[in-house]
Parts: structure tokens; C-alpha cells; sequence
């Protein structure tokens, strides 16, 4: 065994077992890595074996940059809700309905940075009323918002009837709010990349040093002791309800800005991408465990998957067998690799 | 009438004041359960207060409702005097007032350091977790307190079960409120580890607080406490002062053969 006696973080008294080997698994034990590491081997093999390497096209990974970040932000808020211990299934709703909000102020003449708060705003509240449904009506969230996506669904169809709503006649091409939301960074880099990336550096801030983070886990891991140490665990999952439904409302606009045009099945599907996103980046569904650099590459990993997919041509229901596959293979490494960590300590 | 005055000679040697903290007539029913049953229960300024009664006889259920977890179906709580509303857990450890959990309260995949400092970490920059000076803190605490851990960095889940309580009673100890609630701090013990907490009761005490402490096993509680008071299916049956009881009759005060 190796002492190493650096390591301040070790009891004078205790046994002494720490040292660098150690510290290396430790790295190891990083739900993320393993995450990483899969994320890689997939780059590889979509390299190799789509037709004429089209994956590696700079048309696709312009094309991909500018798709994952709607799913990677949304994820980035279903993930560190599930680490709290809740799930939102409402988001493939707020999403659209977001979208549709900001439309319509729109459409009413009024400024668009106004109407992207709003929107987000709106999100909020959406998160807000999922957040207090699920901790005052002490009802399991996977049911609560299940009822709000269907609820909210409904109102958005009939008030919208469907229609699509083109938004450049109340909106000149080339304004600075859009490239702001959706631009270029010198005509390369994407802005969703630029938004995804600050989304996941203020959220990683706000999960791993800022005392709510502290909060969050360990609401999700242990709600009756967070409680007992005088966590307010109902306001901790409020919260992360909120934020999820803010960053809804954001990915509404930001999409709705690169389609162009409103569209009420805006966001479809999110709502499972997002969770099997953030599992596959090592977080628990029983909650307490997860990173946002977890979610961040298992996002990536899930949009990746999937468009690597396309270009091999694979029918599209074949593509949701394969990412099912993933997602069970990847909850089996993660879970495997934890016990390994558990064992070698 | 003889418990009464007994009482009486209890609050002249125990305390020069008046109770600390003072419970009366708490009710508490978890649906038909009735857990508590016009309850009165008061601690005066530097005492140890035991707190016994058999299994489901309500002393969780009581320190429960002083750490603010359960609000009381009926009766009132006083503090020094004046009456107060324990809302939330939060408002009892404003009070300073820190409790000992028969089952803990630790979170298990935070590590040690994370749950000494659970629901208040300290901070820099107002928000921020300031891990460096929590882990000092902590190697501190574990330091004075005799307790001895492996790692700081483990999920507390590793821990063995007497370094999990030694955990949770020197969190409660750390935080020096100036009540100190303990629920069964010796059940996961060892001969050591038993008497090493038994002297820290009598620590605390010394430092100045008071302590409530709830256990199955009387000659601990004779060891350390000054007073004892017995539930018996969620009512108070007697209240003694130590020094003029003795095991006999406490036990059949438990078991209601008296
Ligand atoms: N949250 C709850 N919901 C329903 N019933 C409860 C709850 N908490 C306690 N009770 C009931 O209240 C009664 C008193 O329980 P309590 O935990 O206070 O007993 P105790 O004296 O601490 O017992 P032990 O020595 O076994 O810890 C028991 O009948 C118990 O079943
Ligand atoms: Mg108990």
C-alpha cells in the first residue's frame, strides 16, 4: 500500500491508504469517462463505415453542431433534475410551447429579446406549476409530468390548430438577436455550440461548487436526511423543475429561429432522449448521482449515435433499436464500473 | 404527589433557572396511531436528560417534534420561557439546537466532509462551497472529537456502522448548539467507541449545553444522565432524578409493573 503524505484530505489517526494509484481511479471512477471513452470508439467506427466517410463531412459536423445543442441543453436540465431525484417528461411540451409564446408576442409587434424572456419565462412557470404539482401533490413526477406534457400538448394544438407560423415576415433575416441565438462564430463555429457550452459551465458552477449543488445531491441521494439537516428539499426540486423548464423555453426560440418557422411537434421525443442522454452519461435514475460533463458528453453521444445511424442509412425505427440498445449497454457499464470502484477502494 | 415533590427537589439541585426548553401537553397521531399523549417534557440549562421507553413508546416522535420534523397535534413548545414554533428542521438548528437521528441522517454517496457540513457548507464568496476550509474544519473536528475515519473523501456508504454514528454525533457535537439531541447514540457501538461517546456526552455537558439523550440501555443511561424521564405507550409515566432511583425502577416504570 502506498502512503502518500500529501494527501491532506486523510484523518492523522486514520489508516493511511490513500496515494496515487488511488487518485488515478478516482479519475477513473469519474462517471464521465467511461462515457468518454465510448463517445470515441463511436467517432471511430462512424469515421470508417459511413459511405464516403460522410460523417466526417464538414457539411455534417456543421450540420450536427447546430442540432445537438436543443437536445444537449434540454438534457442538461432533465440531468441534474434526475440527480435530485425527479423526472420531467413535460419538456417535449414547454418546448413548443415556448416556441409558440414567443410567436406570437412576436407577431403582436413586440421585441424579440422581450419575447425571449418571456418564452423562457413561460418555461418557468411551466417548471414552476410540474415542480409544485410533484412535491405538494406528492405525486411521483414521472406521473405529474406525464399528465402536464399530455395537458399542455392538448391546449397547444387547438390553439395553434397545427398551423406552422413562418416567422420571417415579422422578422428581418440577418438581425443581431439572431446571430446572437443562431449565428456563425467566424463563420465556422455555430452559436448553439457557443450556448450549449455556457449552459453546461454555468449549470457545472452552479452543480459541483455552489451550495445548491450540494443541496441537489444530496436531495436526490437521501431526501429524509437532507430534510433532517435542514435542506428544504421541496424548494431544491422546485428549482431544478425551473430550470428545466427555462432552458425549454430557451431551446424553443433557438430552434425556432433555425427552422424558421413554429411548429407545434417542435421538441417530439425530447423528453426520453433527454433521459436516456443524461443515463448514458452515468447518471442514476434513483438520483444523488451524475455530472454535468456526464450529460454533456452523453448528449453528444446520443446525437451522435443517431446521425451516424442516418448516414449508414439505417431505417429510422431501426435507429430508435440501436439507441434503446445503447442506452441499456451504457447503464450496464456505468453500473459495472461503479462496482468495480466500490470493490477496489 | 411523591413524583411531584420529587420533581421539585429535582429542579433545586439540577438548576439554578428556569427550563431551557419546556414541552407541554404535545400531542402527536399518525393517523389512529397515537404517538404522543399529553406530553410534557422539560430540560433545564446544563443537564443531561435521558429519555427512555420501550420500542414504539414515542421518544423519537418527541425529539422529533423539538428538531422540527413533526409539528405537534396539539400543545405547546417553550423556549427559555417564551413560546415558539419549530416549523421546519432548519428553524430548530437556528435555534441551536442539533440532533443526533436514530437513523443518522447521512447521505450516503456524499463523502465524510460533505456531511459533516450537510445542508450548510461553508462557504466563500457568499455561494460558493469552500471545500478546502471544510475539509481543515472537518480534520479538526475528527481530530478533538477522537474519531477516527480512513478517508474524507469516502461515501459515507463505506463507513462502517459505529464510524457511521461516530459521524453523526461528532457532526451534532460540531456544530456546538447549546442543545444536543441524541436518538440511540451507542445502538452500532463497540465496548471503545461506546465509552468514547458516553465521555463525550458528559463533554458536551461541560461545555455548557444540554443534552436530551434517548437509549435502550440503562447503565449507560445511569452513567451519564442527571434525570430520566419514561414514555410508555406515547404517555409520560415518571420523571426521576438519577441520584434517587436506581435500574428497578426504572425498568418498571417502562414495563408499567409499577
Ligand atoms: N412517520 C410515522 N408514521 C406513522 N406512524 C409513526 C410514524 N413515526 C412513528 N410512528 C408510530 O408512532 C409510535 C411511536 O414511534 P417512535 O418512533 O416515536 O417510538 P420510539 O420510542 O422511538 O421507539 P424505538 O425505541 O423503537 O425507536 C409507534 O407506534 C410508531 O409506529
Ligand atoms: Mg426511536
Amino acid at each position: 500500500m502506498v502512503t502518500n503524505k500529501k494527501d491532506k484530505e486523510k484523518m492523522p489517526s486514520g489508516v493511511a491508504v490513500a496515494g496515487r494509484a488511488k487518485k488515478l481511479l478516482n479519475l477513473f471512477s469519474y462517471q464521465a469517462v467511461g462515457t468518454l471513452l465510448v463517445f470515441l470508439a463511436l467517432i471511430l467506427v462512424f469515421i470508417f463505415f459511413t459511405p464516403h466517410h460522410l460523417f466526417v463531412d464538414p457539411r455534417n459536423i456543421k450540420a450536427l453542431a447546430k442540432l445537438t445543442p436543443d437536445l444537449g441543453i434540454v438534457a442538461l436540465g432533465v440531468g441534474m433534475l434526475m440527480i435530485s431525484g425527479e423526472f420531467d417528461l413535460s419538456v417535449s411540451t414547454v418546448l413548443p410551447f415556448s416556441s409558440y409564446i414567443f410567436v406570437l408576442l412576436l407577431r403582436a409587434g413586440i421585441n424579440p429579446v422581450f419575447s425571449l424572456f418571456m418564452a423562457m419565462g413561460v418555461g418557468a412557470l411551466l417548471g414552476l406549476l410540474n415542480g409544485l404539482i410533484t412535491v405538494k401533490g406528492h405525486i411521483p413526477s414521472f406521473i405529474a409530468t406525464l399528465g402536464t406534457m399530455m395537458f399542455w400538448r392538448g391546449v397547444l394544438y387547438v390553439h395553434s390548430r397545427m398551423w406552422p407560423i413562418g416567422i420571417r415576415a415579422y422578422f428581418p433575416a440577418g438581425s443581431s438577436f439572431e446571430h446572437v441565438l443562431i449565428g456563425e462564430i467566424g463563420g465556422v463555429v455555430p452559436a448553439q455550440v457557443i450556448w450549449f457550452v455556457v449552459f453546461a459551465l454555468i449549470l457545472g458552477v452552479v452543480l459541483h461548487f455552489h451550495k445548491f449543488g450540494n443541496w441537489v445531491y444530496a436531495t436526490g441521494d437521501n431526501k429524509e436526511a437532507a430534510r433532517a439537516m435542514g435542506i428544504n428539499t421541496d424548494r431544491v426540486k422546485t428549482i431544478c423543475f425551473m430550470i428545466v423548464g427555462t432552458l425549454s423555453g430557451f431551446v424553443g426560440v433557438m430552434q425556432l429561429l433555425r427552422l424558421g418557422s413554429f411548429a407545434a411537434t417542435q421538441g417530439l421525443g425530447f423528453e426520453l432522449k433527454a433521459i436516456a442522454a443524461s443515463v448514458v452519461g452515468g447518471t442514476s435514475l434513483m438520483g444523488g448521482i451524475g455530472s454535468i460533463a456526464g450529460i454533456f458528453w452523453g448528449a453528444l453521444t446520443i446525437q451522435i449515435l443517431e446521425n451516424g445511424l442516418i448516414l449508414m442509412r439505417v431505417p429510422v425505427f431501426g435507429i430508435s433499436a440501436f439507441i434503446g440498445l445503447a442506452v441499456i449497454l451504457f447503464v450496464v457499464l456505468n453500473t459495472y464500473m461503479r462496482r468495480r470502484m466500490m470493490m477496489m477502494r | 404527589m411523591v413524583t411531584n415533590k420529587l420533581l421539585k427537589a429535582g429542579r433545586d439541585i439540577t438548576s439554578k433557572s428556569e427550563p431551557i426548553l419546556e414541552l407541554r401537553g404535545i400531542c402527536k397521531y399518525f393517523g389512529g396511531v397515537h404517538a404522543l399523549e399529553d406530553v410534557g417534557l422539560e430540560l433545564y440549562p446544563d443537564e443531561i436528560l435521558a429519555l427512555v421507553g420501550d420500542n414504539g413508546a414515542g421518544k423519537s416522535t418527541l425529539i422529533k417534534i423539538i428538531a422540527g420534523v413533526y409539528q405537534p397535534d396539539k400543545g405547546e413548545v417553550l423556549m427559555e420561557g417564551k413560546e415558539i414554533e419549530i416549523r421546519s428542521p432548519r428553524a430548530s438548528m437556528d435555534l441551536r439546537i442539533e440532533t443526533v437521528y436514530q437513523e443518522l441522517a447521512l447521505v450516503d454517496k456524499l463523502d465524510v466532509v460533505e456531511n459533516i457540513f450537510l445542508g450548510r457548507p461553508l462557504t466563500k464568496f457568499r455561494w460558493f462551497v469552500n471545500r478546502k476550509r471544510m475539509v481543515a474544519e472537518t480534520v479538526d473536528i475528527l481530530k478533538r472529537l477522537k474519531i477516527s475515519i480512513p478517508s474524507l473523501k469516502e461515501p459515507v456508504q463505506n463507513l462502517s456502522g459505529g464510524q457511521r454514528q461516530a459521524l453523526a454525533v461528532g457532526r451534532a457535537i460540531a456544530w456546538s448548539g447549546r442543545i444536543v439531541i441524541l436518538d440511540e447514540p451507542t445502538a452500532a457501538l463497540g465496548v471503545e467507541e461506546t465509552r468514547k461517546t458516553l465521555a463525550l456526552i458528559k463533554q458536551i455537558k461541560e461545555q455548557g449545553a444540554s443534552v436530551i439523550v434517548i437509549s435502550h440501555n440503562l447503565r449507560h443511561i445511569f452513567e451519564v444522565s442527571d434525570r430520566i424521564i419514561v414514555l410508555r405507550g406515547g404517555r409520560r409515566v415518571g420523571s426521576r432524578i438519577k441520584s434517587k432511583t436506581n435500574i428497578d425502577e426504572i425498568v418498571k416504570l417502562i414495563t408499567g409493573s409499577l
